[in-house]
């Protein structure tokens, strides 16, 4: 089982967990874990083509996927993964 | 509606009117309770844009990662980001929108010849097109 970490705004649509516990061997089966259980999440994280959202990141432990092998990154027990947006701005 | 405290918000200022003529920018931390969010914790964040920054920042996302562990160790929780306008409004720009998410409150401070103006809070929407304006209230306001 690996930990998803749930971001505050989110929580909402994840039954009030701030974490919770899933299966899956890589980053992609314990997204699609995570959207089954919370099918609610699904549109924050991903858009109508079911692509993951441009300013949605996703951390296995201390790591961005996008430096390892994005979604196909393997996930052993005892992993956890944040998901992070990206910000920027300006004038 | 989002209340920031007095520690939380002379922090936000200090670092808006420290970085000018740049941009700053940094986390809001604290908790909600129902539609009511309360700002107790300011944490500046290094504004990462690489280019010149006198209208431009850009976080880290794994610095926010840090201030969401940091919120989650103290019962606490990452409920926005700040930034601020230089010798500019505190609206939400074309730029602000195409880098937002619409899982946080932004608020934007306007510094003016180095002194802090005035501020808005911001909602974003998903796809990045609208920002509803959001209830500010911080301290003396």
């Amino acid at each position: 089982m690996a930990k998803v970490l749930i971001p505050t705004p989110l929580r909402q649509f994840a039954d009030k967990h701030d974490a919770v516990d899933l299966t899956g061997t890589t980053v992609a089966e314990v997204l699609a874990s995570l959207t089954q259980k919370f099918p609610d999440l699904r549109k924050q994280l991903f858009n109508d083509e079911g692509k993951m959202r441009s300013f949605v990141n996703v951390y296995l432990n201390d790591d961005d996927i996008r430096y390892l092998q994005k979604d196909a990154t393997p996930v052993a027990a005892g992993d956890t993964l944040s998901i992070v947006p990206s910000i920027a701005g300006g004038v | 509606m989002i209340k920031i405290n007095d520690a939380a918000w002379k922090a936000m200022v200090a670092h808006a009117e420290a970085k000018f003529p740049n941009e700053c920018c940094g986390a809001m931390i604290g908790s909600i309770d129902g539609d009511v969010k309360d700002v107790t914790l300011a944490q500046p964040l290094e504004n990462a844009y690489a280019g010149a920054q006198g209208a431009r920042y850009e976080l880290r996302p794994e610095d926010l990662l840090e201030a969401d562990k940091k919120a989650r160790a103290a019962g606490l929780d990452l409920i926005g980001i700040f930034h601020s306008h230089p010798d500019c409004d505190a609206y939400f720009s074309k730029t602000d929108l195409e880098n937002s998410c619409p899982w946080y409150s932004f608020v934007v401070l306007s510094v003016k010849g180095g002194k802090f103006d005035h501020a808005n809070s911001f909602l974003p929407n998903a796809e990045q097109t609208v920002a509803e304006k959001e209830e500010l209230i911080w301290p003396k306001s």
